[in-house]
């Protein structure tokens, strides 16, 4: 039987099938014509409120919209989207921008933000300083960012800053993906005051999302590889049939498996709001360490081919690169779900770890 | 993903929950009682009947069996919890580890009305242990090879010749499941002419040899059978159906959380250092051990889940032991390189005498119940590749 969640990833895989395939053109940076047919079709406001503007449907839609375009290596700021900036807005009471106008997200620890007092109310700021590493810079026009609270307050500042008329730097990450600098310059914003621990969970949404996309691309990456171990000849037979190449797409398979179930589970952690810091970043973490695997093993099996531009391959493993050290490396979060585990004292892993999933 | 390997997730136990709350409570006032030591590996070392029947008395061995074998009906997830918690905590469960995880369930889907009523109630108990008779010294992973003979006498009863090796605690178990040959190995043929037989190892004709292992410690065995005479109704399941008996039962073998938390208490002991320290690469590398365990929670949680659907789920369980035996000889490493500490059984420093003893066992985890080259095998099976 067909969910409905069936439903939106084969209209999402439509639109991709219909789309021309962003995975055989390594240059394009972002996809415009696709991210205007998904907006045409309401799928970018996808778990986001009616109320508030978007089209409804549970998280977990959203999660299967942005797994099947990371699957398809779109070059759209769905991720940033549906699961991080849109969300992180809605909690903040915040208004959402039009959902067909791309909103991405970004850490902006080095902006300096300053209350404004114009009789219009609370929640008006300004902002001053760069903020590096905005996924999508140049494409999205509206970029919401998590900045230090103002002087004297705790917590942090989530921002909605208009970004359609800002230059930003050229930067791209491994995959060719926009990730330029914005300058903010006394630039006027909506925002909120958030308490450290909403900080913390928008953070551990944006890990998340990078999670989700890493385990959607790893999870292609193997399918790729089996498909071409059973295609390609060598020796007179496929190489699938060789026992070192199965043993290494067994190893890929596991890796691929660990991921999937966790990520799953720090889904569900968030659908519930519980523990969500946590199962977040032992599921960016965990996403994370695949990807040595997964890659080097999946282009040993591709072989010569799949170092070339011409072959798809690169396009997910470039940005399986990307994406595990973006939103906070394994570095950064494995300290931070250490941290977290180890709260309770010195005898409270092991129920910490059975609490988190 | 579209292959055999993916199980659903496993849903919230709000029972298994609270099973698990008991089980900590009860290990928190044995521990303060000291009536147990935490060790590594204690589901193959820690080998104590007495412990074994406390836990028989509070109903946490054949949980998920019918009560009318002594069981309690309750679910994979349930038990589970109580399995997980048991090995996280280092107990000495292994006196009745095969035959609660492993025969119990053997039996209740092969054995005779006769054999279950006779046997099951005392396993709930905590009084009765099983080892496993597969392996052969000819046979490691290649069970088809094996050369243990039964023949019928003229009363009916078999007649066992051969040996098998690496029975687990063979020296404290009063039963074996062995895998024999009743009929000549056919080359064309490999699987076929195998049965099962349910045997009593007190029987005339069974000695027992130690064979110790690293540090020492004596858990396995060879164990030789000479003309033993079984009772010829002791034949399990159906004659010449072994290997598929033997295949079916390698599902509950393979999944369990005793795949991936045979080193935990190192990790427990690590964690107590690193809350000490605070060092932030020694943080790093908690965390990322802390992330494997819990993407192996999932994996495993998920057969329980697909277990208690009544389904035998062995492909994605040979997974789950692969990356989860991976899982278990990688800690000792990872904290090693991090931590500035001599390993030693005798040292008064308990991540000392955790790293030893994890050391010492660490070949085991990935060569025992199959090795990761053959579970690698059926993974590849599962990817449609063979």
């Amino acid at each position: 039987m067909a969910t409905d969640q069936d439903l939106v990833v084969e209209t999402v895989r439509d639109i991709l099938g219909s789309h021309e395939p962003f995975v055989l053109t390594a240059d394009r940076r972002w996809d415009e014509g696709l991210w205007t047919a998904l907006a045409e079709a309401g799928l970018t406001g996808v778990g986001l409120p009616e109320e508030a503007g978007g089209s409804g449907g549970e998280l977990a839609d959203a999660v299967a919209i942005v797994r099947t375009l990371a699957a398809g290596a779109a070059a759209v700021p769905v991720a940033e989207q549906l699961l991080v900036a849109g969300p992180a807005l809605v909690a903040a009471d915040l208004e959402l921008p039009s959902p067909e106008q791309a909103t991405t997200f970004a850490i902006a620890d080095s902006v300096t933000v300053h209350p404004v007092d114009d009789g219009d109310g609370p929640g008006r700021f300004t902002l001053s300083g760069t903020v590096p590493d905005v996924p999508w810079a140049g494409a999205a026009s509206s970029v919401v960012v998590l900045a230090p609270a103002p002087a004297g307050l705790e917590g942090s500042v989530l921002a909605l800053v208009d970004v359609s008329s800002l230059p930003a730097t050229d930067a791209f990450n491994l995959a060719g993906e926009p990730r330029g600098t914005l300058v903010l310059d006394q630039v006027g914003a909506i925002g909120a005051l958030l308490t450290p621990a909403q900080a913390d969970e928008v953070r551990a949404r944006y890990a998340l999302a990078r999670a989700v996309q890493l385990a959607a691309a790893l999870e292609q990456v193997l399918a790729w590889t089996v498909q071409y171990a059973g295609e390609r000849h060598q020796f007179g037979r496929p190489l699938g049939k060789f026992q070192a190449i199965q043993m290494e797409l067994a190893e890929m398979a596991g890796e691929v498996t660990a991921v999937t179930a966790l990520t799953d589970a720090a889904t569900q952690a968030l659908d519930r709001a519980e523990n969500v810091v946590l199962a977040a970043a032992a599921a960016k973490v965990r996403a994370g360490a695949a990807v040595e695997v997964v890659a080097r093993l999946a282009h040993q099996v591709h072989g010569a081919i799949g170092f070339t531009q011409e072959h798809k391959l690169h396009h997910l493993t470039r940005r399986l690169w990307s994406w595990r050290d973006e939103a906070g490396s394994e570095l950064v979060w494995s300290r931070v779900l250490a941290s977290g585990l180890l709260a309770d004292g010195p005898d409270g892993l092991w129920p910490a770890l059975t609490r988190v999933g | 993903m579209s292959n055999s390997l993916t199980l659903a997730p496993a849903p919230r136990s709000e029972a298994a929950e609270q099973v698990r709350a008991e089980v900590r409570e009860f290990l928190a006032a044995e521990l303060a009682a000291g009536t147990f030591r935490t060790h590594v590996d204690t589901w193959l070392s820690g080998v104590d009947p007495e412990f074994s029947k406390k836990l028989g008395e509070r109903g946490w061995l054949g949980m998920t069996w019918p009560k009318k074998y002594g069981g309690h009906e309750r679910s994979a997830m349930e038990r589970y919890a109580v399995t997980e918690e048991l090995l996280a905590a280092g107990a000495p469960v292994a006196a009745h580890w095969i035959a609660d995880r492993q025969s119990g369930p053997n039996l209740l889907t092969y054995g005779t009305e006769k054999q279950r009523q006779e046997i099951l109630p005392r396993i709930v108990a905590g009084e009765c242990y099983f080892v496993i008779g597969m392996s052969e010294p000819d046979s490691g992973s290649d069970l088809a090879s094996i050369r243990t003979k039964a023949t019928r006498n003229g009363d009916g009863d078999w007649v066992v010749n051969g040996a098998k090796v690496w029975t687990s605690n063979a020296h404290h178990s009063h039963y074996g499941i062995v895998l024999v040959r009743t009929s000549p190995s056919d080359s064309a043929n490999r699987h076929a002419g195998m049965s099962q037989l349910l045997i009593d190892l007190s029987l005339p004709g069974i000695t027992i040899n130690p064979i110790r292992i690293l540090d020492g410690g004596h858990h396995f065995n060879e164990v030789v059978f000479d003309d033993v005479v079984v009772p010829g109704d002791m034949l399990l399941g159906e004659e010449g159906n072994g290997w598929h008996q033997v295949t079916a039962e390698l599902a509950f073998e393979r999944s369990g959380p005793e795949r991936f938390l045979s080193t935990y208490p190192l990790v427990a002991e690590f964690g107590r250092r690193v809350a000490e320290t605070g060092d932030p690469a020694q943080l790093a590398v908690l965390g990322r051990l802390s992330a494997r365990v819990l993407a192996l929670r999932q994996m495993s949680l998920r057969i329980a889940a697909a277990l208690d659907r009544g389904e035998l789920p062995n492909i994605p369980a040979a997974l789950v032991k692969d990356v989860g035996t991976t899982f278990e000889a990688d800690v000792i490493e990872e904290i090693r390189k991090v931590v500035d500490v001599t390993p030693s059984l005798d040292s008064p420093d308990p991540l000392a005498r955790a790293l030893a003893e994890a050391q010492l066992h660490q070949p085991g985890f990935t060569l025992r119940g199959g090795t990761n080259e053959i579970l690698r095998g059926i993974v590849a099976r599962g990817l449609g590749l063979r």
